[in-house]
């Protein structure tokens, strides 16, 4: 069971959401790809991944993983999203359904980048690496997803 | 995904690389957002003036969880941002925040005023606080009047 208000999150947003936030992540990533390629564009993302949300991979190391499963609840409902989480021992599966943020993007812009579903998959890598755990993100269709968080074998 | 509650602390670490690459850099990117922004608000400010900018930062205000007064006179528009939750998300973080990071609204800003032809005075006050003082004019002169009394006023690319 994850709580749906946990106090241990280190950014535990509350008040309204602000969806168009997705749409200039969009822009961002157009934008920096086209200028610097996808490489800088990934180094951003494993600076966010390490640097931003380094208290979850503090937990991650010393072996807590419901934190990222506690992050996962509390955002994704903020976001509305369709989503579920299994959780099992040293192994939690997020299955996104539709993801309100691409479809957001999608009818604010018509044409999501290519690349919009990296800020999760290189975050999720960025906030693994070093751990003893992986987290693999799998791109199921358009706007849904499965993160998976498990041992390193 | 970035949750759009983080979107500022993954904004912050962009402003950080692109600071690196030098200032047109910098500057080639705020102008890119606020072609993206021209979205939400080019038609509204052109159509309704001062009005329209009012409407937009209200729902701004709300959607955003500013802590924002918002003042609309017969020649100007004042945002006064008490608690601005941008710089406060990029200052309770665990990256570290980029020292300007207040520039880049300006940035945005100040090209679609000069797209519509309005008069921004941008003064962020002091880099380190979230709180800033905006004054938009469609009078240029009384614009340039409103300059004198910034403690820390902004520039943006192109500014007209």
């Amino acid at each position: 069971m994850i709580d749906k208000n946990p106090i241990s999150l280190r950014y535990r947003d509350k008040g309204n959401v602000h969806m168009d936030f997705h749409g200039a992540t969009n822009t961002t990533i157009n934008f920096i790809i086209e200028k610097y390629g996808i490489e800088t564009m990934n180094d951003i993302f494993k600076k966010v991944g390490n640097d931003v949300y380094a208290d979850i991979k503090k937990h991650i190391q010393s072996g807590n993983i419901n934190m990222l499963a506690e992050h996962w609840q509390h955002f994704f409902d903020r976001e509305g999203a369709d989503f579920s989480i299994s959780i099992k021992e040293n192994e939690i599966i997020l299955t996104v359904k539709r993801c309100t943020a691409y479809e957001h993007v999608k009818k604010l812009v018509g044409k999501v980048s290519p690349n919009f579903c990296d800020q999760t998959i290189k975050t999720n890598e960025a906030i693994a690496e070093g751990t003893p755990y992986e987290i693999k993100t799998e791109i199921l269709g358009e706007a849904s997803c499965k993160q998976i968080i498990r041992k390193r074998l | 995904m970035i949750p759009s509650d983080h979107f500022t602390r993954f904004y912050n670490e962009v402003f950080k690389f692109l600071e690196k690459q030098g200032e047109e850099d910098l500057k080639k990117y705020w102008l890119e957002i606020s072609k993206n922004q021209e979205k939400h608000t080019l038609e509204l400010f052109k159509e309704k003036g001062l009005q329209g900018m009012y409407e937009y930062w209200d729902h701004i205000r709300i959607e955003e969880n500013c802590d924002l007064d918002l003042k609309l006179e017969e020649d100007n528009l004042e945002l006064k941002m008490n608690v601005c939750p941008s710089l406060s998300k990029v200052l309770d973080n665990d990256a570290e925040p980029m020292k300007r990071y207040c520039d880049h609204c300006a940035g945005w800003i100040g090209p679609i005023m000069d797209k519509v032809g309005y008069h921004l005075v941008y003064d962020v006050i002091d880099r380190n606080q979230p709180r800033c003082v905006v004054k938009i004019f469609k009078d240029k002169k009384k614009a340039l009047e409103e300059e004198k009394n910034a403690r820390l006023l902004m520039d943006w690319p192109g500014k007209k």
